[in-house]
């Protein structure tokens, strides 16, 4: 991408990257601590959520393993007199030293301790935060040609708000957890550990962390509208851009509702105002309804970014104009605007029945725009040059698990399926398969895309291969039964079962199994490439991008000279990459006319 | 409409291997109809597009020194065919969905009308003559593959219904949310505090499939799980719905409907509601044991001292059972957790009586039956099955 | 610009020209090409910050809603017993402040430093009467009656089983409408001290005012909400 590089064409030469700081530990630490540099605070957010997604990581093994057998093991199961005796609940020295660790009263509160550990820690502090600000905070001013977010003080506070809100979520955790589930639905989570402030700190993470999102979402779209590249025009824009564009919308949008709703239920905790609580006369399923105008549409800021890496990586891995750039960018408002109006699939068998299917046709709407995504996904393979290495591989990962995860969620858009299939396990593998499937796939990809970039340092590709085809035999291991589990009649957040649903748990078990080995691959391989990884060159993958203008990792202030944008980020077909020998990427002779 | 032909078609292997089975009830088989067509419609996507995708990958897998072949980046007419092939299908599953709804929600005037009260972590059910089941079964068996010790779940109820009867459910929760699903008729509904919700359901008629290993009796048994977590024993709030036949429910409503001893009446009370959180055989639970025991030097049992929170200690009497059983949270015993569900709107005197007299019953220091008389059996039990 | 000598704008002291933020000799900052795209850019994220302030309010007038219509006579009961005279001098005492607040943001354009600050301490001595009414005449003696949030409602004379959730929504709108005036008058004095300590803001620096003054707005705009449904609507 021809910057007006002040060094001339073959004059490129290294300055020092955003990584080289001062000297000396104090100094390193408060440069890191008081950096309004978006590249530095992405890097924080990074390690923030991975540490987070090991937490809640974690927690989900222990759920996986509690799950093995109808009802006894680790966390339920004790030996009495000698003979392993089912628990079903406990007090004083009849717990199990799980649920002692946790403070758990009974074995059971400890299981549902453990899955709303899970739910509210992968949710809340792993994976809302996760692209957006990590990925996100550290290319989107990049790609865009700016020096900087538009507010980088405020992104730095919004890191640090992050930071609390985490902190309230762990402190609320070492206090003994809470048993509430990730929804936190009234008038169980008013009532249940009344004497407690637990609850009312968990529910407060939650809360401060809305900010932290909604800090990050307008600060996105601020920088958007006003700081791209000359010559960048809105259709000039990566799809990535696109993707984070739509999730902030949503963010700023959606994010003051569950603030108020929060809000609302720490009263209720501490003061009993009511509101929620049917013996006061208040109503538990306004409620729902007010957790699930936010909550459904934070599953898209969930996905929007992470389709927006796949848009990516498919571009540049096949070295193919993305096929239908518009569709894809328009698709993604269009998601943001519809997720707004089907809050109520996740409530079908809590109210009327006219609602219901007004909310079920509405929810179909927002299966369009993604199938729209996935065939101009598989078109822009047509005719490529497909690279097989690990963004690849996690984005046909990321197109093989989304899809099952997406059409899963046409069952349960269909109301009358939909009351079998509510609240069972069915739901279980459905948002696995969109958040881990999906998401997580997606993050993985972009993280392995963009680690060279980052870090400056080449990964082994034979780790992160490995790494990746044992995630995905894991994961579908583990999710795929789960379906089965769920048609046939197995309720989540069950502690126990009846004994015919074993031999698919036990299955699943073992899938999460495989699937931590396959993450602690990927985790052997950051280090190894932090440590021993080559140097990496400026544009390792051939891409065309902004940051791909920059030095590896980039300096302080992004770019030598502020960029001038002279061409798309996809055409591969008429312009060799920057910082690349045109050998490895030849042209066709012949470039398509569009 | 369309829902009767999808519905026709015997289940395929593969709809059996997916649900375990056919569905009990003819709009939970469409439902699974429905089901399938969704599935297939989306297996023709996935492998459509899985197929394409593999296809290209090692097609036009990359070659070093060979540049992609070019390509137009957007083909309106495609565009547009993709977009209207899936709206014009999700408008399809979206009619058959809410038709097929309808039809589980549905039932005739003159349905039988089961009350259900949700309470935690309990079902209780009310037929219409004012009865309720006392039986009840262990929901599981558990053989430890290692030592082979055979472990008996807990008893759940077992709640009868005639065969081929239109059923009517009338819910209400007493406490938290919870959901009444029965997976063999592929339909729940939320069990909400403070407001009725329910639904309906046709009685499969029974076959010779349903005849027991006797060969006797004919009855064919469907779990009932509560789907909507409410806490501790969530997992554990089941019960067993049991199809029979007409005559054999009607006898079993004539004998349970027969007066009852306070004591007798009050154990079926504890087996249904109390059960889940309070053992009689000394054990602590969820919550204190009701039968006399002495558990790390605190006493349990009718006639001696409950040690309260804070320390207080207060005999118990009638007085104070009565207190524990409809305000539960004005005492709390030491070591536990006020979690007990209040169940003044839930127990009327004479329910309350019999449950005492059960827990009496259960102490040595407790005079069995001395403060009821026989005269007032009849009245009990008529009463206590009320409606609740 | 900086020739610019009358009556109202006595020459700058050097001690505050050469103040870091003096917009005299101010620079935009480095990430932004020019003064006016930082002033725009804050200028929108200030407008979106406002859009969240306004839905974190419609979560209190949908709940407001429901329950008018599951309740229509606790909501009648409830709003009879408000009155409205304070609520209507409190909107008055706002919507003086927020008409001081724009014509502070249009001092500064024309670099009015005098009535800039005349304009400021106006508009945050509105914020204080506001919050005086408020807890003098209504919260306290309300909850004096019994009339609290919650389990510590104990009003003898509630003529309907759910007044209570009428106050308990009373108290949460206009809590957190409170909280929001007490922030709003948070930032105009700091606005205020910083123009009378650098004069740090005039025709080519107003964003803070400007801002602030948006901010203020919105507190205003919320109660113009609130004082009819709570006080007016029977
Ligand atoms: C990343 C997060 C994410 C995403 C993207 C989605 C996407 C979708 N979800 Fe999901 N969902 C969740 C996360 C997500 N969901 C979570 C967390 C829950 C449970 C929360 C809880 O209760 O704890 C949930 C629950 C949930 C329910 C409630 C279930 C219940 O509790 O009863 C429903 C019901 O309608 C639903 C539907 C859908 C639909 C229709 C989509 C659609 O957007 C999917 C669109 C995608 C495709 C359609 C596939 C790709 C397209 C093709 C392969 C092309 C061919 C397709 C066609 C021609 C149609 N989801
Ligand atoms: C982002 C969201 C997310 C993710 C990624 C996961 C991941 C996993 N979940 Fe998740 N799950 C939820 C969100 C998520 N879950 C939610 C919202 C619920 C509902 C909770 C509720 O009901 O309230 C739920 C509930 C839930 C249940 C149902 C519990 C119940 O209803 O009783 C189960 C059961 O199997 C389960 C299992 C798993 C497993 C095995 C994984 C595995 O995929 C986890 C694998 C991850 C690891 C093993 C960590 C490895 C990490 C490292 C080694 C760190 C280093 C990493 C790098 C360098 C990359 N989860
Ligand atoms: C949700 C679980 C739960 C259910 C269901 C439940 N209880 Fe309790 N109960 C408790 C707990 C916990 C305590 C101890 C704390 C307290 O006193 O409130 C308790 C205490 C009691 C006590 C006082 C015990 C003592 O030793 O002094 C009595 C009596 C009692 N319950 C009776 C009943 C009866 C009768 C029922 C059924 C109609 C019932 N409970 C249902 C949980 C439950
Ligand atoms: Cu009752 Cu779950
Ligand atoms: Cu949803």
């Amino acid at each position: 991408m021809s910057t007006h590089d002040a060094h001339g064409s073959g004059g490129y030469h290294e300055e020092g990257s955003y990584l080289s700081g001062p000297p000396g530990m104090i100094s390193k630490i408060w440069q890191w601590a008081s950096t309004v540099d978006h590249k530095k605070i992405g890097v924080m957010y990074l390690v923030s959520v991975l540490a987070m997604f090991f937490l809640g990581g974690m927690a989900a093994m222990a759920v996986r393993y509690e799950l093995l057998d109808p009802v006894r093991t680790v966390i339920t199961q004790m030996e009495v007199d000698g003979v392993m005796t089912e628990v079903i609940s406990t007090t004083g020295d009849r717990l199990t030293p799980i649920a002692k660790l946790i403070g758990a009263d009974s074995a059971n509160q400890a299981y549902n301790r453990l899955f709303t550990l899970h739910g509210a820690v992968m949710v809340f502090m792993f994976i809302v935060p996760s692209i957006p600000a990590s990925l996100g905070n550290f290319f989107l001013p990049i790609m865009l040609g700016a020096k900087d977010v538009a507010f980088p003080r405020l992104n730095l506070l919004s890191w640090y708000i992050y930071v609390v809100g985490s902190l309230f979520g762990v402190l609320s955790i070492i206090m003994g957890g809470v048993d509430t589930g990730w929804t936190f639905y009234t008038p169980y989570s008013t009532t249940t550990d009344a004497d407690h402030i637990r609850v009312v700190f968990m529910v407060l993470a939650a809360f401060i962390l809305g900010f932290s999102s909604i800090l990050t979402g307008l600060n996105f779209i601020v920088t958007v509208h006003k700081l791209r590249a000359p010559g960048m025009g809105w259709f000039d824009m990566p799809l990535f851009i696109w993707g984070l564009y739509a999730t902030s919308i949503i963010q700023v949008l959606a994010t003051p509702v569950i603030g108020i709703t929060l809000f609302l239920l720490i009263f209720e905790r501490v003061m009993h105002i009511g509101i929620f609580d049917p013996s006061m006369g208040g109503d538990p399923v306004l409620y729902q309804h007010f957790f699930w105008f936010y909550s459904h549409p934070v599953v898209y800021v969930m996905i929007l970014p992470g389709m927006g890496i796949i848009s990516e990586l498919l571009a540049v891995h096949s070295r193919k104009h993305i096929f239908g750039y518009r569709a894809i960018a328009f698709s993604s408002l269009g998601i943001a605007a519809v997720s707004f109006l089907v809050w109520g699939h996740h409530i079908f068998t809590a109210m009327g029945e006219l609602a219901a299917i007004l909310f079920s046709g509405l929810t179909f709407l927002v299966a369009i725009p993604t199938a729209i995504k996935m065939f101009n996904w598989i078109a822009t393979l047509y005719k490529g040059s497909i690279a097989i290495n690990t963004p690849m591989l996690y984005a046909l990962i990321f197109l093989f698990t989304f899809s099952i995860g997406g059409l899963t969620g046409l069952p349960l858009a269909t109301l009358s399926t939909d009351l079998h299939l509510h609240d069972s396990y069915y739901v279980v593998a459905h948002f696995h398969y969109v958040m881990m499937g999906g998401t997580v796939m997606a993050f993985m990809g972009g993280i392995h895309h963009w680690w060279p970039k980052m870090f400056g340092k080449m990964y082994n590709e034979w780790g992160g291969m490995l790494g990746g085809i044992l995630v995905f035999i894991g994961f579908n291991l583990t999710f795929f039964t789960q379906f089965m589990l769920g048609t046939q009649g197995m309720p989540r957040r069950y502690a126990n079962y009846v004994d015919e649903f074993q031999s698919l748990h036990v299955l699943s078990t073992y899938g999460s199994w495989i699937l931590l080995i396959g993450f602690l691959v990927h985790l052997a391989t950051f280090i190894h490439s932090l440590i021993a990884g080559e140097k990496a060159p400026a544009n390792p993958w051939g891409g065309l991008s902004l940051e791909w203008e920059t030095q590896s990792p980039p300096i302080e202030h992004n770019f030598h000279h502020e960029p001038v944008l002279t061409h798309g980020p996809y055409d591969f077909e008429t312009v060799v990459p920057p910082h690349c020998d045109p050998k490895d990427y030849p042209l066709p002779e012949n470039p398509s006319a569009h | 409409m369309m829902m009767p032909v999808l519905a026709s078609t015997e289940p395929g292997f593969l709809q059996k291997f997916i649900f375990g089975g056919y569905s009990a009830s003819r709009p939970g088989a469409q439902s699974d109809a429905l089901f399938m067509m969704i599935l297939w419609f989306s297996i023709f996507f996935f492998v459509l597009l899985m197929g394409l995708m593999i296809f290209f990958v090692i097609k036009y897998r990359r070659r070093p020194g060979v540049p992609a072949i070019p390509s137009p980046n957007h083909n309106t007419l495609l565009e547009i065919f993709w977009t209207v092939v899936p709206s014009s299908s999700m408008l399809v599953f979206f009619v058959l969905g809410f038709q097929s709804c309808t039809e589980k929600m549905v039932v005739p005037d003159n349905a039988m009308e089961l009350n259900i009260t949700a309470v935690k972590w309990s079902w209780d059910v009310t037929y219409p003559n004012g009865a309720k089941s006392p039986e009840s079964q262990p929901l599981s068996y558990h053989k430890d593959p290692v030592t082979g010790v055979v472990t008996k779940g807990r008893d759940f109820p077992i709640f009868y219904i005639p065969e081929n009867t239109d059923v009517r459910l009338k819910m209400i929760s007493v406490d938290v949310i919870h959901s009444f699903w029965i997976p063999d008729f592929r339909t729940k509904m939320d069990v909400i505090p403070n407001r009725y919700t329910g639904y309906g359901f046709r009685t499969p008629a029974l076959t010779v499939d349903d005849i027991m290993p006797d060969g006797e009796t004919i009855q064919r048994d469907m779990w009932i799980f509560c789907a909507e977590y409410c806490g501790d024993e969530h997992s554990r709030m089941a019960a067993t719905l049991r199809v029979v036949p007409m005559d054999v429910f009607e006898q079993k409503m004539m004998e349970w409907n027969k007066p009852k001893s306070p004591v007798v009446h009050g154990q079926q009370l504890w087996k249904q509601m109390c059960a889940a959180c309070h053992t009689v055989d000394g054990k602590a639970s969820t919550g204190p044991t009701l039968s006399r025991a002495t558990i790390d030097g605190v006493e349990f049992g009718y006639g001696y001292d409950a040690q309260l929170v804070g320390g207080t200690m207060v005999p118990r009497d009638d007085n104070y059972y009565r207190r524990a059983i409809l305000d539960p949270h004005s005492e709390v015993i030491v070591g536990y957790n006020p979690v007990m569900s209040d169940f003044s709107g839930l127990l009327d005197e004479d329910a309350v009586f019999a449950l005492i007299a059960f827990i009496k019953n259960l102490s040595d220091r407790g005079t069995a039956g001395d403060s009821s008389e026989e005269s007032d059996n009849s009245e009990a039990a008529e009463s206590a099955g009320g409606d609740s | 610009m900086t020739t610019m000598t009358d009556a109202n704008n006595p020459p700058v002291p050097e001690r505050i020209a050469k103040s870091p933020s003096h917009w005299r000799n101010r620079k935009h900052a480095d990430h932004f090409r020019n003064h006016d795209e930082e002033f725009d850019a804050s200028k929108f994220g200030m407008w979106l910050f406002l859009t969240t302030e306004v839905l974190l309010f419609a979560g209190i007038f949908v709940a407001y809603a429901v329950f008018r219509m599951m309740y229509p006579e606790a909501w009648a009961n409830g709003s009879n017993h408000l009155d409205w005279v304070y609520g209507g001098a409190n909107t008055v005492v706002l919507l003086i402040s927020s008409w001081t607040a724009a014509s502070a943001v249009r001092c500064a354009q024309i670099n009015n430093q005098k009535w800039l600050k005349i304009n400021l301490i106006i508009t945050i001595l509105c914020a204080g009467l506001f919050l005086f009414i408020k807890f003098k005449y209504e919260y306290m003696v309300k909850l004096g009656d019994g009339k609290a949030p919650g389990t510590f409602f104990s009003y003898p004379n509630a003529s309907d089983a759910h007044e209570q959730l009428w106050w308990s929504l009373y108290y949460m709108g206009t809590g957190l409408h409170a909280l929001h005036v007490v922030i709003g008058a948070g930032l105009l004095c700091w606005v205020l001290v910083r123009s009378i300590k650098y004069q740090a803001y005039g025709p080519t620096e107003y964003t803070m005012v400007e801002n602030t003054a948006l901010y203020w707005h919105i507190v205003d705009l919320i109660w113009i909400f609130l004082f009819p449904l709570l006080y007016l609507v029977h």
